[in-house]
C-alpha cells in the first residue's frame, strides 16, 4: 500500500506540476497539426517511416489503435493518423 | 434486305444480352461488397521473423552456424472502438526443439480520453526497450543490450493491471503509465545453484499476497515529438512468504532517452537512444555452494547497467542503395552484485551495417565484442566476439 502511494503521489506530483506551469490546454500549434505531419513525426521514432499503402482501411484502424496504445498517441492523434494513412493509401 | 435484319436483330440483341449481363456484374459486385464489407470487429494476425548466420570466438575456441530464427506471431483484436486485445507468441528453437512462449496476452478499455485499463500478461513499461524495441525488425541491433532478457536486471514482462494515458498541456507531451502486478521473485538458489539472490521477470503463479507497483512518465519537451525523456520506477517484495527471505523487497529505477532527428545538412536522420538501468534489493544471507561446511554469505545486491545506441541513416539522399543502408553502434555495460557468485561486469560494443529492404525487413551485418568479469556460467574474466547476420521482418 505504501509504494502504492509513492508512486502514485510521485506520478501526481510530475503531472501536476506540469499541468500548472503550462495552460493544460492543447496549444494551437498542437491542435492545428495535420495527419500527415503527425505521422512524419511520430511514426518514425521507433521503427521506420510506415508506408501508408502497406494496409486497407480496415487494417489501419486495428493497426492505429495498436499504435494509440503502445506509442501513446493521444485521441486526436491517433484519429488524424487514421484519416490520413486511409486516405493515402 | 434479308441479311441487314438478320445482323440488325444480331446486335439488337447482343447489346441487350450485355446490358443484361453489365447489371449481373453490378449485382455480383454490390453482393460482394455487402460480405466483404468490413464490421466493427477486425481481426489481424501479424508478427515477425528472423534467421541469420553467427560467427562466435570465446576466448580462442570458435563456433559458427546458421541460427534457427525466431517466429512470433502477434494477434491484433479491435472489437470497438474502445476494446483491443493484442498477444504474442514468442516461437524459436531451445533446447528441446521448437518451443513456443507467451509474450503478453492483455485486452485493453479506452475509458476516456485520457486513461486506458489494461489486464492481463503484458510488456512492462520499464524504461523503453522490452516494450518498444524489443521485435528484431524494430531492434537496430542484433540482439538485446547487457541487463535485458535472460538473466537481466531489466523486468520484462508481467500479469496485472495497468493505467495508461497521454495528454498535451500547451505544446508539451507527457504520457503515463502507472501498473500493479504478481511481480518479480527472488532466487533462493535452490534450482539453479549460484543464483540466489538474482531476481526472476515474467509470468509466474505469485509468491507472496504483496503485490509490485510501478509506473512509467514520459516527456516530449518540444512539440515535434522527436525527443521523449521517461522516468520508470517498480517495487515490491520479491521473497517467498513463509521463507527465509520473506522480507526481501526490491526496487528499481530506470531514466530512458530517444532523439530521432532528420538532419538536412547530413541528409540522413539519425537516431539516439538509451536505458539505464538500477536495481536494489534488500540484503540476505544466501548459501555458499562454494563453502564445503554449509555456511551462508551475504553481499550488496544493487546491479545497474546502461546502453546507448546511435543509428544514421541517409534516409534524404536521392541514390535508393545509400538511402537503405544504416549504420548503427550501440554500446552497454551490465555490472551485477560485487562479491556475488554472479557477479559480472561485461561491456559490449556492437558495430553494425544495416540494409533496409522495405520499412519493416532488414538485413544485419556486423561485429560484436563482450568482455569483462563475463558471463556466469564461466566464472571467469572473458572475451567473446561474434560476427553475425541477420534477416528480419515484420508482417
Ligand atoms: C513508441 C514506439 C512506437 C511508435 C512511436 C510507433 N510505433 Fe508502430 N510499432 C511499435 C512496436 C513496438 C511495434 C511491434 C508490436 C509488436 O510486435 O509487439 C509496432 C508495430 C507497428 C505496425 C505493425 C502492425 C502492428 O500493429 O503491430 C504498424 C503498421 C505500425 N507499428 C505503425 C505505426 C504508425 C502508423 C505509427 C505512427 C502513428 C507508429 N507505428 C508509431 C512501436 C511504435
Amino acid at each position: 500500500m505504501k509504494k502504492i502511494i509513492i508512486i502514485t503521489s510521485v506520478i501526481a506530483v510530475l503531472v501536476g506540476s506540469f499541468l500548472t506551469v503550462s495552460s493544460c490546454k492543447v496549444s494551437p500549434m498542437v491542435a492545428m497539426k495535420s495527419g500527415a505531419q503527425i505521422w512524419g513525426e511520430n511514426c518514425i521514432r521507433c521503427h521506420n517511416g510506415v508506408s501508408p499503402d502497406a494496409f486497407s482501411d480496415a487494417e489501419w484502424e486495428v493497426t492505429g489503435m495498436h499504435m494509440r496504445l503502445r506509442a501513446n498517441l493521444t485521441q486526436e492523434e491517433t484519429n488524424k493518423v487514421i484519416e490520413f494513412l486511409q486516405s493515402a493509401n | 434486305m434479308k441479311y441487314l435484319l438478320i445482323v440488325l436483330a444480331l446486335i439488337a440483341t447482343s447489346s441487350i444480352y450485355a446490358q443484361d449481363s453489365l447489371s449481373t456484374i453490378e449485382r455480383q459486385a454490390l453482393q460482394n461488397y455487402k460480405t466483404l464489407k468490413p464490421g466493427k470487429s477486425k481481426f489481424m494476425i501479424r508478427g515477425f521473423f528472423f534467421t541469420g548466420f553467427d560467427a562466435v570466438d570465446v576466448e580462442g575456441v570458435t563456433d559458427f552456424g546458421f541460427i534457427g530464427g525466431g517466429f512470433n506471431p502477434v494477434l491484433l483484436y479491435k472489437q470497438s472502438d474502445k476494446l483491443f486485445f493484442e498477444a504474442e507468441l514468442e516461437g524459436g528453437y531451445g533446447a528441446n526443439g521448437f518451443e513456443l512462449g507467451l509474450g503478453y496476452a492483455n485486452a485493453s478499455f479506452i475509458l476516456n480520453k485520457y486513461v486506458t485499463v489494461r489486464a492481463g500478461q503484458f510488456l512492462l513499461p520499464f524504461g523503453t526497450f522490452t516494450e518498444k524495441m524489443h521485435p528484431a525488425w524494430i531492434n537496430r541491433s542484433v540482439n538485446a543490450p547487457l541487463g535485458f532478457g535472460h538473466d537481466g536486471i531489466a523486468p520484462s514482462s508481467d500479469v496485472g493491471l495497468e493505467l495508461r494515458g497521454a495528454f498535451y498541456t500547451g505544446s508539451l507531451k507527457l504520457n503515463y503509465q502507472i501498473y500493479v502486478v504478481n511481480g518479480p521473485q527472488i532466487k533462493d538458489g535452490s534450482i539453479e545453484e549460484g543464483e540466489a539472490g538474482m531476481l526472476k521477470f515474467g509470468y509466474m503463479k505469485d509468491n507472496n499476497k504483496d503485490k509490485t507497483v510501478g509506473g512509467r512518465v514520459g516527456i516530449f519537451p518540444f512539440s515535434n515529438s522527436m525527443m521523449e525523456v521517461g522516468f520508470s520506477a517498480m517495487m515490491g517484495k520479491v521473497g517467498t512468504e513463509g521463507s527465509r527471505y520473506k522480507d526481501v523487497t526490491a526496487n528499481l529505477y530506470a531514466v530512458d532517452f530517444s532523439l530521432v532527428k532528420p538532419l538536412s545538412f547530413m541528409k540522413s536522420v539519425i537516431d539516439i537512444k538509451g536505458q539505464y538501468n538500477y536495481s536494489q534489493v534488500s540484503s540476505a544471507d544466501f548459501l555458499d555452494v562454494e563453502d564445503t561446511t554449509g555456511g551462508f554469505y551475504s553481499f550488496d545486491n544493487i546491479s545497474n547497467g546502461y546502453y546507448a545506441q546511435l543509428t544514421v541513416r541517409p534516409s534524404l539522399i536521392e541514390n535508393k542503395f545509400f538511402r537503405n543502408l544504416e549504420l548503427v553502434g550501440r554500446y552497454s555495460v551490465l555490472q551485477t552484485p560485487e562479491g556475488a557468485l554472479w557477479e559480472q561486469n561485461p561491456t559490449q560494443i556492437t558495430v553494425g551495417l544495416n540494409y533496409w529492404l522495405d520499412w519493416r525487413t532488414v538485413i544485419k551485418f556486423g561485429y560484436q565484442t563482450t568482455s569483462g568479469l563475463g558471463n556466469h556460467d564461466l566464472g571467469a574474466t572473458i572475451t567473446q566476439d561474434m560476427f553475425y547476420f541477420r534477416w528480419a521482418m515484420g508482417f
